[in-house]
């Protein structure tokens, strides 16, 4: 079975940045925590993260560094630059501005 | 400067995406062990949660290029190097569209020089061509007279310049060696006309078209060779023909009038036909028309406004002047490139569609190549849709190996073309003006790109519709063999199409061989090999009447004395030449109004001239010497002229008087003394015309040409005619010097270039045609041996099975013919200005052309037919 591989566009641009906001990552644990973090509920395909990322490298969203991992892996980590900081806060306030019209369409009409 | 960096970090990039992708597989599958699954199971599970690795590095990769681009670079990359894995096709394909584009880019190249070009002079698409149209069955463009000339030019308000022009030549002399030069007599503001500036001095004035004014311009070349560049000439006098002429300019270099006539030397003014010693001058001769014009339109003026115009004065001239203007009532006002493109335009257009079809054919041939190919390559491309190809990707892939193809095929055409024109232009021989100015320019090369991708479209759609429609991924499974089953049907269709075409090729080009052959093979009334023709003309200053009768006199005997020569005459206008003089004539007893007085060909000749050309005598007999100016006026007619004047009686003893003067006495009543063969003065007009011979001596016009019949080879002569003719005057320079075949070889020179190029276009069409209908029978058989195989098992014979593959062949065959020969017939009219004497629906040559196709077909599947019975049935069966 496929998984759907983007909910919308930019949704999972947006859920790499978010999550790159508290520490840098690099991919598969980044993978894994939005599978954690969304409670299996997005499905996503491991592999797709990688064009994104580096869409957003070319963007200039992300910076990527070698490293090594604590358990000896060779790593690239993905940290947010202030360039990716700015561009998650206007995704999200267009985001919830959406999904605030879309609730306020959906929900029943007060009398 | 950011893609240049990454441009060139690219390659540690994709490294980079690998190593990281590799290493998050590695994690992954360390993960899932430790959770407790087995290694191998882990290894895959780990690779299903990631996706098509190979796809998602990809995508990883496409972010850093332009892709669009890349991809298509990618293509054309990979689509050499499938050309380049099977030379033998690639070379098929080039070969074919090298012809197909070479023989288009030659023809397109000629169209473009001759018809396309704009005239080399400002605002070219305002100069117009102003003719006579002479009131025929057929309504004819005739040349003008002066004063018609003069009228037009003053009775105008549409044009800002009109001017007319006329052929001439000079002997310059006293200036090195006695010179013939080529000349135009113009009225005096065609510089102003065409707004050239000349290099040195100026144009002519208009009071030197007065009697008695002597000024020329010279060409930039004479100015050069002749002269030695020298800037001190203007306003110098020269000597041509005895007289000195005024030099007020020089024309700069690469100038060019008549635009067709590249041998022009100098340009004189109208005072030299004013000033003629003619009773009475030609610029007062309404009957003499002689002239060609140009004029340029006012601006804001349109070409209907100028036929208006013109065709009105032309009709007040018919009732001020019935006589002389009745059969010139209206005129012909047309751009100029079109007139002097004239009649080469529609044997031009002609060619260019049948290049166009032979390309046509070729793309046939390729299309079923490629489609061919495509069914060896199904899997191929199976493989590459499931590793992640899209269906969009291959068929592009397909148009770009396409496009690979006929790119190759346009520079291999392009070079080729060029060759083919060096061949070409010199066979053309003045048969199509302009024709010297051929080349590749920024248009021609324009038209090649445009027939490659043309092309590519043309013969990459099959494949590539069926690579779009069919299911790519069914030719891996296990066993499926590649049936494509539409792929057979629509090969048959491109065969069908190629043998129709073929066929309208080869019956085109059998009408001009016939209509060629039966011209060559004419009876043309005398015997051209043998004789050679020159010009001396004589000065009229030098040599007035008697001195010029003397001189010819003289000039026969000396040569007569020559090894080897019999006769020697003159001649005017030279046979075979399709020159003709045509004047006007009233018969005794058969009263007639002027204008509708009856019109022959004439020529002035000296007595041996028919005896020089081989042209017997009928009835009568030929002119003597004692023909002279003051015995009875006399002429000879030719069969065609007595059958057609005086039909079923004899034409000797008859009186006629022509409108056609040398001095005081004016026109007389001549007796008809002899009636000879038709001696063909235009090769190319079907019926021998009607002419009638004045002798020399009783009509010494200007310029006649010499021919003299010798034992010996013709050409031999040259030298010693130059001598004889210095011996006499060694003012009088020799030009014009060739053989009388030569001159008939030169008026065929259009026809003759007409059918070289159909001709080959043909051979190569059926060449095309052969190796297609070849191929897909080849093929056919190849995959049928499975089923041709059993049938023989089953004790069916070979004369069975060559039978069935033969008469499959033939099916395509007669479909194609049958379509061709339709398509013959419908074009075959476009065909008849370009026929002499022959039908363009001739039956006979029609069924000619249809056997040879269906010939050459046969011969194309008998041989794959024959492999077909020749199958062993056990081995055909065991390939299954």
């Amino acid at each position: 079975m496929k998984t759907r591989k983007d909910l919308f566009p930019g949704a999972l641009e947006m859920m790499i940045l978010q999550t790159l906001k508290t520490q840098p990552l690099h991919g598969y644990a980044l993978v894994q925590i939005i599978k954690r973090s969304s409670n299996d509920l997005l499905q996503i395909e491991e592999g797709s993260l990688y064009p994104a990322l580096q869409r957003m490298l070319k963007d200039g969203w992300v910076d990527a560094s070698w490293g090594t991992s604590p358990t000896g892996r060779r790593i690239r980590i993905y940290e947010l630059t202030p360039a990716g900081a700015a561009h998650l806060e206007r995704e999200v306030t267009s985001f919830e501005q959406m999904l605030e019209g879309i609730r306020l369409v959906l929900s029943p009409v007060k009398p | 400067m950011n893609w240049v960096k990454q441009l060139l970090s690219r390659r540690r990039m994709d490294q980079e995406l690998s190593d990281e992708i590799r290493e998050h597989l590695d994690e992954r599958t360390d993960d899932l062990i430790e959770q407790g699954m087995s290694p191998a199971d882990a290894a895959l599970a780990a690779r299903r949660e990631f996706g098509n690795v190979l796809l998602l590095e990809e995508r990883g990769r496409e972010v850093w290029r332009w892709t669009a681009i890349e991809n298509f670079f990618a293509d054309i990359r990979y689509a050499f190097r499938q050309l380049h894995r099977s030379p033998a096709f690639a070379l098929a394909g080039v070969l074919t569209l090298a012809l197909g584009i070479g023989a288009n880019t030659a023809v397109f190249s000629v169209v473009n020089a001759v018809m396309l070009r704009p005239l080399p002079f400002p605002e070219p698409e305002r100069l117009v061509s102003v003719e006579s149209r002479k009131v025929l069955a057929v309504p004819s463009p005739d040349s003008l007279s002066y004063p018609t000339f003069f009228d037009f030019r003053d009775r105008n308000q549409v044009f800002d310049h009109i001017v007319s022009y006329r052929d001439d030549s000079f002997s310059l002399t006293g200036w090195g060696p006695a010179e013939h030069l080529s000349s135009q007599i113009v009225s005096w503001d065609l510089f102003d006309l065409l707004k050239v500036q000349p290099a040195l001095g100026r144009g002519f004035l208009p009071h030197e078209e007065s009697a008695g004014e002597r000024v020329v311009v010279l060409s930039h070349d004479l100015w050069s060779n002749r002269f030695g560049a020298d800037p001190t000439i203007v306003g110098r006098a020269i000597t041509l023909d005895s007289q000195p002429y005024t030099v007020v300019g020089v024309a700069p270099a690469g100038f060019k009038f008549p635009v067709q006539n590249a041998r022009v030397q100098l340009w004189t003014t109208l005072a030299k036909d004013a000033a003629s010693d003619t009773l009475q001058p030609i610029t007062r001769q309404r009957g003499a028309r002689l002239l060609s014009a140009i004029a340029r339109l006012k601006p804001g003026v349109t070409l209907q406004q100028a036929q208006l115009q013109i065709g009105a004065v032309a009709a007040a001239l018919v009732r001020e002047h019935p006589d002389q203007n009745k059969i010139v009532g209206s005129t012909f006002v047309r751009p100029e490139l079109e007139s002097l493109v004239g009649d080469a335009n529609h044997a031009m257009l002609i060619l260019l569609g049948a290049v166009g079809l032979v390309l046509l054919i070729g793309c046939a041939n390729i299309a079923n190549l490629l489609l061919a190919r495509f069914a060896e390559r199904e899997r191929e491309f199976a493989l590459r849709a499931s590793i992640g190809a899209g269906r969009g990707r291959i068929v592009r892939q397909l148009i770009t190996e396409s496009l690979a193809l006929s790119l190759s095929g346009a520079v291999a055409g392009v070079l080729f073309g060029m060759a083919m024109m060096r061949v070409l232009i010199p066979l053309a021989e003045g048969s199509i003006p302009r024709i010297q100015e051929v080349g590749i320019d920024a248009r021609v090369l324009a038209f090649s790109a445009a027939l490659a991708i043309l092309t590519s479209l043309l013969f990459g759609l099959a494949p590539a519709l069926r690579a779009a429609r069919s299911d790519l991924v069914a030719p891996l499974k296990e066993g499926a063999r590649s049936v494509s089953a539409g792929s057979g049907r629509l090969r048959s269709a491109l065969v069908v199409v190629q043998i129709s075409l073929g066929l309208v090729l080869l019956s085109g080009a059998s009408l001009l061989a016939a209509s060629f052959f039966h011209v060559l093979q004419r009876d043309l009334g005398l015997q051209p090999e043998r004789i050679l023709a020159f010009s001396a003309n004589l000065p009229d200053k030098d040599y007035p009447r008697e001195r010029a009768l003397q001189l010819y006199s003289q000039l026969f005997e000396r040569l007569k004395s020559l090894p080897g020569v019999s006769s020697a005459a003159t001649a005017m206008p030279l046979p075979l030449t399709g020159d003709s003089m045509t004047i006007s004539f009233k018969i005794e007893g058969r009263p007639t109004a002027p204008s509708e007085r009856h019109f022959s060909s004439m020529a002035v000749v000296t007595p041996e001239f028919f005896k020089t050309l081989g042209t017997p005598l009928l009835e009568g007999r030929y002119f003597t010497g004692r023909d002279n100016g003051a015995a009875p006026p006399v002429l000879i007619v030719n069969r065609a002229f007595a059958e057609k004047f005086f039909p079923g009686e004899s034409a000797v003893g008859k009186r006629i008087e022509p409108g056609a003067t040398s001095d005081a006495r004016g026109t007389r009543m001549r007796e008809i003394v002899g009636v000879v063969g038709n001696a063909i003065q235009s090769p190319l007009k079907p019926q021998p015309s009607p002419i009638y011979y004045f002798p020399y001596e009783q009509l010494p016009w200007c310029c006649p040409a010499v021919i003299v019949r010798t034992a010996n080879s013709p050409l031999a002569l040259e030298g010693s005619i130059r001598g004889v003719v210095e011996s006499i005057d060694k003012q009088l320079p020799v030009h014009e010097v060739r053989t009388l075949d030569r001159v008939f070889s030169m008026s065929m020179a259009g026809p003759r270039f007409q059918l070289l190029l159909l001709g080959s276009f043909a051979a190569i069409a059926l060449l095309l045609m052969v190796v297609g209908l070849y191929g897909v029978i080849a093929y056919t058989v190849a995959r049928r041996t499975g089923e041709l195989g059993i049938r023989m098992a089953l004790g069916a014979s070979r004369q069975t099975l060559l039978g069935m593959v033969l008469g499959g062949a033939m099916r395509l065959v007669v479909i194609g013919v049958a379509i061709g020969l339709a398509g013959s017939l419908a074009v075959g009219h476009l065909l008849s200005r370009l026929l002499y004497g022959v039908e363009p629906r001739d039956p006979g040559l029609l069924l000619v052309a249809c056997g040879s196709v269906a010939l050459a077909a046969a011969l194309a599947a008998w041989i794959p037919a024959r492999r077909a019975a020749s199958i062993d049935p056990l081995q055909a069966l065991r390939c299954e």
